[in-house]
Formats: structure tokens, C-alpha cells, sequence
């Protein structure tokens, strides 16, 4: 089969595949992985009336991805009402951050600076991350509207990590491995990430060696998460066309090594 | 009412698929446009959240003139336009550099060697018998550390042994490639949810 | 002097950077924030907007050249667009500015994203072949996470899971543990390197 030909066969397989897949009406229980279970945990072992990190750390391009998760995950803070404080340490997670905030707080009645607050975006991550371990209201003296943050009821006490359970971080890229090193290692605040299934197991030793809580991710942890806090979304919605999705690639790369294998035996007769 | 956003992001969602097809002038419009609005959106945030809030703001309201030395050393990165005075931009990057590399040497250390050092060490017998587990993990760091020892030529018994971490290397590799198509499925699958859903209203 | 003394400032604020990492002192707390907020994202907000100048001016050289020219002026449209519509109508919820960043700019973000899924696709079509004994490791890792990860109404072996679970969380978790280690005795030594001035490619040309 010609290159051009089999490349746009492979294209247009999995254009039909996951449009059929997302026409079918799907429901039914997933099995939770630990991990899933472990970040949910965690956040349901948190006091109400304690105040979070959230921090967006990616961009719009992870948003299909990052966003069910972030939903369920928000969904679940204002339900235990914890106070959420978000900042983004990527440009791009800002309005994503401020955007996802301000739905999830709508849908349980939550106010603006005095549930949750929204401090924004600082440049330079490491240079974030400590700096506000040092002094929060020195790092954000504004919030993301540009109101000063001593204004805002959410921020009452929050001065250094120490006021704080922790930092959830929200990431599609290495982003929560610097809260890892610099903000667990260095003021030993709580780390729990949230992201995309791509890097997932670039932080499994963080997770193995404890320097994080809780850890998991892609639109099937979403799929899990859903499924605890008993409200669906987006992870559950796509949860047949993502798995119709893998057994596609796998049938794919079965596919291509049957033509390899054989490919290699005609010639090795020929050759013979 | 015309849902305008919903329109324009269906409409520029498919410049973006058409690539698929080929390179072609439907997306490279798209393309530039992107680039285009992603760097003007950084500029305003980098803008708004740092200069005016960490830098005008105090300078102006708050009366703190120790901000004119930041304030002159980020306008000397602006030499970096000129070939006779671009040398001044190395002052800037030095701070840079210098708190960078200050700040890596005990977070290196700390977080990822002596930390996971200290993690792969663990009991290989415990009251359950042998833990299989941990002496994986030991096995598996090991053979693969023993593979990046450029030090000496990989024969031998060492060759050998990292043969065996080169086997626990594309286990890694072949977990994240699963996790990989994953990622990328479901960002896929999130664009077809807005396209058949929100633009199409073909389904629910 | 003109490398010097980038060198010198480089040594010294590292060192300092080093030394307060460790001390919970108010002084060197006061230092520690200096930097950090005052010194480090204030300059690193420069080199961004150094970044974007650059760009501009880049668009603007090649459209003068003629290169292109209609999809640098869209580019230079979409960037100036944007500052001019913080400027209007602020960056808060429902303003123009975050119309545009959900309307345009996201979607299309996200998207070029997706593509992502047809070349992997065809990737697995054309290019994992179980040629070599460490290539069918790789597949058969890859095969039992995904396989793992995928129920088609709840139709799942019942042992895959766990099975996957325990090759992420051991033979693939020291391999990832061992690179970590790598990187960090590498970065360790890298910044040692331009700290005491070994590590001098940063300053870029002999000028």
C-alpha cells in the first residue's frame, strides 16, 4: 500500500470510529483506579472553610483534556466548601483558570473574593512558586481584576504555604514537577496533581516517593472522578469514544506488523 | 439568537482539521492567525498581572524606587535589538541565569536524587515475604542508571546490565506511549464533542 | 568586562539565591523575595515582551520583503488585536478580550492539538514494528496500558488493570526514577558549571 493512501486510510478510520463511538449514547460504571480514588480522598479528608491552591499550570491547547478534569475537580472543592484560591503559572491557564472557576462557582452559589479568589497569572514559574512561599500577598498584591488581595475575605490569613492544605495542580505539561521541587521540597507544602494522561507518568516517582499526595489524570481519570462525586461531564461523555479510540490504535499497530511479518517472509523467500 | 462565538470556533476548528488533507491556504490562515492571537493574549497577561502589578504600581503609587534598578536592567534586554549595545542584555540575563542555576543546585539535589534515592531504598523482605515490588524497582533503577554510565565502554558485564535497564526503559516508554495516544484521543474526541455537539447539534 | 562581569553577577546572585534556600531568616527572607518578585519575574517579563517585539519586527521585515505577505499581516492583525481589545474592554469575564481567547484562539489551540491523534494513528499503522526484542517490550507495554485503560460497555478482562497498574507503578516507575536521577545530578552539575564560570555559553558570542 502506498504511504500517502495507507496514512490517509489510518486518518479517515479514526474520523469514523470516534464520530460513530460519540453518536451512541453511552452509560455505565467505570472501575476507579487507586490513583483516582487516592486525589479524591485526599480532597474529601480536607476541613470546609480551608483554603487550596489551584493552580492552572496549562495551556488551551490541553483544554479538552484538562478541563473535565478541572470541573470535577472544582466541582468537588465547592461541594466540600473548601475555599479555592486560583493562580496559573502558564499565560494561557489564566482565563482558562478564572473561566472554569467562575462556572463551577455559579453552579453552587460561591462568591467572587469571598468563596473562592482568583490571583492570576506571574511569570517565570520557579521564581512563582517561590516567591510565594515566602509571602503570598508580596507575589500577588492584586488578584487577576486587579483588586488588592488584602480586600478579598478568601485571602484572610493566607500570608506563606503554611496557610494553605495544599496546591492542586492542574497541568498538561512538567509545570506540577516544579511545584514537586521547589514548593514541596522547599517549604514542604502538599502537592497534588492533575494531569493530562501524556504526562502521567513522568510524575509516578514523585508519587511513589511520597513527594506528592495524590496524583492522576486524562479524560478517563475525569471519567473516574465523575463517577465519585456523582456528577457527569465531559469524561464520562467521551468515555466510549476513548476507549473505541485505543482499540483502534492497537488494531492498528496489529495491523501493521501483520503486513511487516509478511512483508519480511516474501522477501526472505525470494531471496532464498 | 446566532451564537456567533459557537460559529467562529466551528468554522476555524475546521481550517484546523483541513491540514489533515494537506497544507493548504485555508489553514495557514488559521495558523497565522493563531500565532498571532496567542502572542498579543500573552503580551496583555504578562502585561496586566507583572509590569503593571509588580512594577508600575508600586513604583508610581506606593513610592518604591528601589524598582528603577529591575525596572533599568529589563529595559537593558531591549539592546538586544541593536548589534553595538546588545552585550548590555547580558546584565539581565545574568540575574536571570545566576537565581536560576542558585536555586536548582539544593531543589536538584533535594527533589529529584536524594529524594528518590532515599524512596528506592526499602526493605527487600518484609512480613509478607519476599517483596517482589521493591526489588523491581531496585533492579530497575539500577540496570538503567548503569545504561547512562557513558564513563566506560558498555561491554562486558556492564553491557550486560544495562542490556536489563534498557529492557525497564521500554516499559517506561511503552506505558507513556499508551498514555500518550490517550492524551491525544481525548483531545480529539474533546474537539468532536464541541463540532457535534455545540456546532453541529447533532447529538447531545 | 564585557564578559566579566555578566560572570561576576552570575556568581554572585547565584550564591546568594544558594545560601538563602536555606535560612528561614527574616533578612534573608526579605532577600529571598527581593529577587525572586522584584529582580527575576520583573526582567523575565522584559525577555517576553523582547520576545513579541522580535516577532513584530520579524513580520514586519518579511512583509516588507513580500514573503508571505497576507498571513503576516493576519498575524500582526491577530497580535495587535488583542492588547487593543484589553484596552476597550478590559480582561474580566465577558470582555472582548476573553471572547477572542475563547472563541478563536482556544479552539483553534486545541485543535492543531487533535491533529495529534491521526499522526499517532498513523504512526502505530506504519512505524511500531515488533523488530527487535526491546521494541516488543515497548509494544507490549503500550498494548496492556491501553487495553487497560479501554471498556467498551464495562466489557473488561478482569485482571488487565492491576496487571497495568503494577507495570506502571514498578518497572516503569524505576526507569522513569532513574532518569529523574539523571537529569538531577545533571542540572546539579550544569548550574555548578555556570556558577563558577566553566558553563560560560550563555553569553553567546565572543562580542
Amino acid at each position: 500500500m502506498n504511504s500517502a493512501l495507507s496514512r490517509r486510510l489510518a486518518f479517515a478510520g479514526l474520523f469514523i470510529a470516534v464520530t460513530v463511538a460519540m453518536l451512541i449514547p453511552s452509560e455505565g460504571d467505570v472501575r476507579v483506579a487507586p490513583e483516582t480514588r487516592q486525589l479524591y480522598e485526599w480532597i474529601d479528608s480536607i476541613p470546609p472553610g480551608s483554603q487550596v491552591i489551584v493552580s492552572f499550570d496549562h495551556e488551551a491547547s490541553a483544554l479538552p483534556e484538562i478541563r473535565p478534569l478541572a470541573l470535577a475537580l472544582l466541582r468537588h472543592c465547592f461541594e466540600r466548601d473548601l475555599v479555592p484560591i486560583g493562580v496559573s503559572l502558564l499565560a494561557e491557564g489564566t482565563g482558562i483558570g478564572f473561566a472554569l472557576m467562575d462556572q463551577t462557582a455559579d453552579e453552587y452559589d460561591k462568591t467572587y473574593g469571598e468563596d473562592y479568589a482568583f490571583l492570576g497569572f506571574k511569570p517565570q514559574f520557579i521564581a512563582a512558586i517561590l516567591s510565594m512561599g515566602e509571602s503570598i500577598p508580596a507575589t500577588y498584591p492584586e488578584d487577576y481584576l486587579g483588586t488588592p488581595i488584602d480586600s478579598l475575605p478568601a485571602m484572610v490569613g493566607v500570608t506563606t504555604y503554611d496557610d494553605v492544605v495544599g496546591v492542586l495542580s492542574i497541568a498538561d505539561g512538567s509545570m506540577t514537577t516544579h511545584w514537586v521541587e521547589y514548593g514541596e521540597a522547599r517549604f514542604g507544602v502538599p502537592i497534588a496533581g492533575a494531569v493530562t494522561a501524556a504526562m502521567i507518568t513522568s510524575y509516578d516517582p514523585y508519587l511513589a516517593s511520597g513527594q506528592m499526595v495524590a496524583l492522576m489524570g486524562g479524560l478517563r481519570g475525569a471519567a473516574e472522578y465523575e463517577q465519585l462525586i456523582g456528577i457527569g461531564g465531559g469524561g464520562s461523555r467521551g468515555l466510549l469514544a476513548q476507549s473505541v479510540s485505543h482499540l483502534y490504535v492497537l488494531a492498528m499497530i496489529i495491523i501493521g506488523n501483520l503486513l511487516w511479518w509478511r512483508a519480511r517472509r516474501r522477501k526472505g523467500k525470494e531471496s532464498v | 439568537m446566532i451564537d456567533w462565538g459557537t460559529i467562529i470556533a466551528g468554522l476555524l476548528t475546521l481550517a484546523i482539521f483541513t491540514f489533515l488533507y494537506g497544507d493548504n491556504p485555508i489553514y495557514r490562515f488559521a495558523e497565522s492567525l493563531l500565532i498571532g492571537v496567542s502572542i498579543g493574549y500573552f503580551l496583555v497577561i504578562t502585561w496586566q498581572n507583572t509590569i503593571v502589578s509588580l512594577l508600575i504600581k508600586p513604583l508610581v503609587s506606593d513610592g518604591r524606587i528601589g524598582l528603577i534598578i529591575p525596572l533599568g536592567l529589563g529595559l537593558l534586554m531591549l539592546s538586544r535589538f541593536s548589534s553595538r549595545l546588545s552585550f548590555l542584555s547580558r546584565l539581565p540575563i545574568a540575574v536571570l541565569i545566576g537565581s536560576g542555576a542558585g536555586v536548582a543546585i539544593p531543589a536538584m539535589l533535594d527533589a529529584r536524587t536524594l529524594r528518590q534515592i532515599d524512596a528506592t531504598i526499602a526493605p527487600l523482605w518484609t512480613d509478607g515475604g519476599l517483596a517482589i515490588g521493591t526489588i523491581v524497582v531496585v533492579l530497575g533503577v539500577l540496570t538503567t542508571l548503569a545504561y547512562f554510565y557513558f564513563s566506560r565502554a558498555q561491554t562486558g558485564s556492564l553491557g550486560r546490565i544495562s542490556q536489563i535497564g534498557i529492557y525497564f526503559l521500554m516499559v517506561f516508554f511503552g506505558t507513556t506511549f499508551g498514555y500518550t495516544v490517550m492524551s491525544r484521543m481525548s483531545t480529539f474526541i474533546g474537539r468532536m464533542e464541541f463540532l457535534l455537539v455545540d456546532f453541529l447539534r447533532l447529538t447531545q | 568586562m564585557r564578559r566579566k562581569l555578566p560572570q561576576i553577577i552570575v556568581a554572585a546572585v547565584g550564591l546568594i539565591m544558594f545560601l538563602v534556600y536555606f535560612s528561614g531568616h527574616p533578612t534573608a527572607q526579605r532577600v529571598n523575595q527581593t529577587i525572586l518578585v522584584d529582580y527575576w519575574q520583573i526582567i523575565f517579563a522584559f525577555t517576553l515582551i523582547v520576545g513579541v517585539i522580535g516577532f513584530a519586527r520579524s513580520n514586519l521585515q518579511q512583509i516588507q520583503r513580500g514573503d508571505g505577505r497576507f498571513f503576516r499581516i493576519v498575524s500582526l492583525v491577530g497580535l495587535v488585536s488583542m492588547p487593543i481589545l484589553a484596552l476597550i474592554g478590559g480582561i474580566n469575564a465577558g470582555s472582548p478580550f476573553v471572547w477572542m481567547f475563547d472563541h478563536v484562539q482556544a479552539p483553534m489551540q486545541a485543535t492543531v492539538f487533535a491533529l495529534l491523534a491521526f499522526f499517532v494513528a498513523s504512526a502505530a499503522l506504519r512505524g511500531f514494528r515488533a523488530r527487535s526484542v526491546p521494541a516488543a517490550i515497548l509494544l507490549l507495554a503500550a498494548t496492556i496500558t491501553l487495553l487497560a485503560r479501554s471498556d467498551v460497555g464495562g466489557a473488561t478482562i478482569a485482571w488487565l488493570p492491576e496487571t497495568a497498574e503494577w507495570i506502571r507503578a514498578h518497572p516503569s516507575m524505576a526507569a522513569r526514577r532513574a532518569i529523574l536521577i539523571g537529569i538531577g545530578l545533571g542540572s546539579l552539575t550544569t548550574s555548578l558549571r555556570i556558577l563558577i564560570g566553566i558553563e560560560r555559553t550563555w553569553l553567546g558570542s565572543e562580542r
